[in-house]
């Protein structure tokens, strides 16, 4: 028995409810203040659920009144493949962002992208390399310099 | 007072500083919108981190310019390559491309590029002339008649920006939850923080904006390997094209009925919250279309095809911010940045916004202007740099762009787990958007749940207890009416399905005019009482044709 998308997410979406739901008890109840904390939160909280089931009912009706989805050409992962990569690299200059610092991390993060993404050949590396040292150095120069914002620095090269 | 206000304003706004900013943006603005993939919104989006370092006027006048830009933008590649650059130049393309392909591709470009600019000049009269009116109907609001507009912001939002009605809703109330998490504003006390201290101050509205639009929207445009190697635009042939300016223009005001038409269509779309340029453009060209004495010529590249979607974009702008300068409800999303840019600078929009902060509210009308005639000198010189950004592939602009966000977002409050909010943002709106969530309404309701909860809070205090507020609700007249037009506009998307199709659809019209009228009715003052009757008596009216028809939906029955 195959199971809907909208199935799928309305199930979490009610699981996600509950969850709310039961920390919504965790929000202080204070003795001033004539609506309470809490109680904006659940009204939403009840909203969303009772839209989830709703979604749930009429993905299950579709279900039953249309044929068989086709499945994507494409396998998931290969699908997906570019964009999980990039949220990876992301993620990568996130956390290396107190060691490698804006400039550093942000020039390797750029670098790392074009080069998983672009054509693997080694004009194309020096090519990403410039792009990203360019990109980076003048966006770094304009908010540190005419924004005059402080920019995460790095423990590696302290700028 | 009100000239004391416009002298000082347009000292501010003719600054050398501020006018260097404002060519800037709208040139960013008319690149960004010429490229496809790249909305208004994330231009405007991108802006945002330019903005803080600068003065109120500096910031809200050079997103205005992108703005404009960027509405005028989207035409150049739609009429070159009949690629619309954004969704609000789509329809421009149905004419646009096939007069360039004709061999007047400098006439098809002056005809966009003076249709924008005096469609973008007419809103911008209606918006001098109308935010103040508005507002002061605004003054009117109590806290439950604000509460009911933000439902009524939600519902439309919900329903004209997704395909299922349920999942907009959805979105729009995530985007309240979201706004909910962190010390809530009434009572100080800290809401689904599960024991973080990150999460006391709550998520600041700007990374969460900037990860749910930009950030998802650059993994959606680099998800094809291949064609994110690409670069953006192949064969575009625009060497030696010379806008024809002049013809344009007398082509324009020889067709002057339709430039209005579009316009108002432009304006009344702007006001609607959510409704952008890409409905207005639309409406606009289906308009012309059925008013034409020769509609089988559109599609083959007629001027007033190209007339009445472009003056209706550009007046949209105008549209929307006279509901966000009036209300202080967005009429957009991108309205919906700009709110928030007010907010960076503390400054709350409200019916009151006009009268205490003339001098900003008189600059966004004037910056509003003069974007315009930016626009004009800027299109020549943009379209020689559309062909020079055409030729980059997407990966490597969404690389920068990326790059770009996190140092924004860090920069708007110089710490690092805003980073992380764009991070954790941008894979909530990618994830929403391939399972069919739209974003629109959850940046709505961001925007709008303090104000939502705020109001909801002040009304129960003033009614006393729930049940005397759910009273108050129904028997206040404006909050009524915005119920009224938040129900109907739950049920439209049936209606737009079922139109011409199922006989319930022939009294929807009627019915949503004769339930305002009831609002109406009991509001003060005779004219208010005067558009009563006529909504009443053109319910009949439309119920009496109907009738006689025998209740035929089709249009050849009737024949």
């Amino acid at each position: 028995m195959s199971v809907s998308r909208d199935t799928i997410v309305a199930i979490l979406l009610l699981a996600f409810c509950g969850v709310l739901w039961h920390a919504s008890y965790d929000i202080e109840i204070t003795n001033y203040g004539t609506m309470a904390s809490a109680v904006w939160p659940r009204i939403i909280i009840v909203a969303i659920g009772a839209f989830s089931a709703l979604l749930l009912l009429t993905s299950l009706k579709q279900r039953h009144e249309t044929v068989a989805e086709q499945a994507p050409s494409e396998p998931f992962f290969t699908r997906y493949r570019n964009a999980a990569l990039i949220y990876a690299l992301f993620l990568l200059f996130l956390m290396t962002l107190p060691t490698l610092g804006m400039h550093l991390g942000g020039t390797l993060f750029v670098f790392l992208s074009l080069t998983a993404r672009g054509r693997p050949a080694p004009k194309r590396i020096f090519l990403h390399a410039a792009v990203a040292i360019v990109s980076i150095g003048a966006m770094w120069s304009i908010f540190t310099f005419g924004l005059r914002v402080i920019l995460p620095q790095g423990e590696i090269l302290p700028i | 007072m009100i000239i004391e206000n416009v002298l000082f304003a347009a000292q501010e706004v003719f600054h050398w500083k501020n006018l260097g900013l404002m060519f800037v943006g709208t040139t960013a603005g008319l690149i960004a919108g010429s490229i496809p993939g790249f909305t208004i919104t994330m231009a405007v989006v991108l802006t945002l981190p330019f903005t803080f370092g600068l003065s109120p006027v500096e910031g809200l006048s050079t997103m205005i310019g992108v703005f404009v830009g960027g509405l005028s933008g989207g035409l150049m590649s739609g009429m070159l390559t009949g690629i619309p650059g954004t969704p609000s130049s789509i329809a421009t393309t149905f004419d646009g491309f096939p007069m360039a392909r004709n061999g007047r591709p400098g006439l098809a470009l002056g005809l966009g590029v003076w249709s924008s600019f005096f469609g973008g000049i007419f809103s911008a009269v209606l918006l001098v002339t109308l935010a103040p009116s508005l507002a002061k109907i605004g003054l009117e609001f109590g806290p439950w008649d604000y509460f009911a507009l933000v439902l009524f912001a939600l519902t439309i939002t919900a329903s004209l920006s997704g395909e299922i009605l349920i999942k907009g809703i959805i979105a729009g109330l995530l985007g309240l939850l979201v706004a909910s998490v962190g010390e809530d504003d009434i009572n100080g006390v800290a809401r689904f923080t599960f024991g973080s201290e990150t999460l006391e101050s709550g998520f600041d509205f700007l990374p969460v904006l900037i990860g749910l639009f930009a950030f998802s929207q650059l993994l959606s445009d680099v998800q094809d390997r291949e064609k994110a190697r690409q670069p953006l635009m192949t064969g575009v042939e625009a060497k030696g094209i010379r806008v024809e300016h002049l013809a344009a223009i007398r082509m324009i005001i020889a067709r002057w009925f339709n430039l209005v038409r579009s316009s108002l269509i432009g304006v009344f779309t702007g006001v609607l919250p959510a409704a952008g340029g890409s409905i207005s453009n639309i409406l606009a060209y289906d308009q012309a279309k059925k008013a034409s004495k020769t509609p089988k010529e559109f599609g083959t590249g007629i001027p007033d095809g190209i007339i009445a979607p472009e003056s209706a974009n550009n007046a949209t702008a105008g549209g929307a911010l006279i509901t966000m300068m009036a209300l202080g409800i967005p009429g957009d999303v991108v309205t919906a940045v700009m709110l928030g840019a007010l907010l960076i600078h503390n400054v709350q929009p409200s019916p009151t916004f006009i009268t205490d902060n003339p001098d900003l509210a008189y600059a966004i009308f004037i910056a509003f202007f003069l974007a315009h005639f930016i626009m004009i000198i800027m299109q020549a010189f943009c379209l020689r740099a559309f062909l020079l950004v055409v030729r980059i592939p997407m990966y490597m602009l969404a690389a920068v762009i990326l790059a770009y966000c996190a140092i924004g977002v860090f920069a708007l409050n110089n710490i690092q787990d805003d980073i992380w909010t764009l991070f954790v943002f941008g894979l909530i709106g990618y994830g929403m958007k391939l399972l069919g969530f739209p974003l629109a309404p959850m940046i709505l309701g961001v925007v709008l749940g303090h104000v939502a909860e705020l109001n909801l809070s002040r009304a129960i205090s003033l009614s006393g207890t729930a049940d005397q507020f759910l009273l108050d609700m129904v028997s206040r007249p404006w909050a009524l009416f915005f119920l009224i037009v938040a129900a109907f506009s739950i049920i439209f998307p049936w209606y737009q399905k079922a139109r011409e199709a199922a006989a319930w659809t022939l009294g929807y019209l009627p019915a949503l005019m004769v339930c305002l009228a009831v609002p109406l009715a009991m509001m003060q003052g005779w004219p208010r009482t005067l558009i009563a009757v006529v909504l009443a008596l053109g319910a009949v009216y439309l119920l009496v044709q109907s009738a006689r028809r025998g209740w035929s939906v089709s249009t050849n029955d009737a024949a």
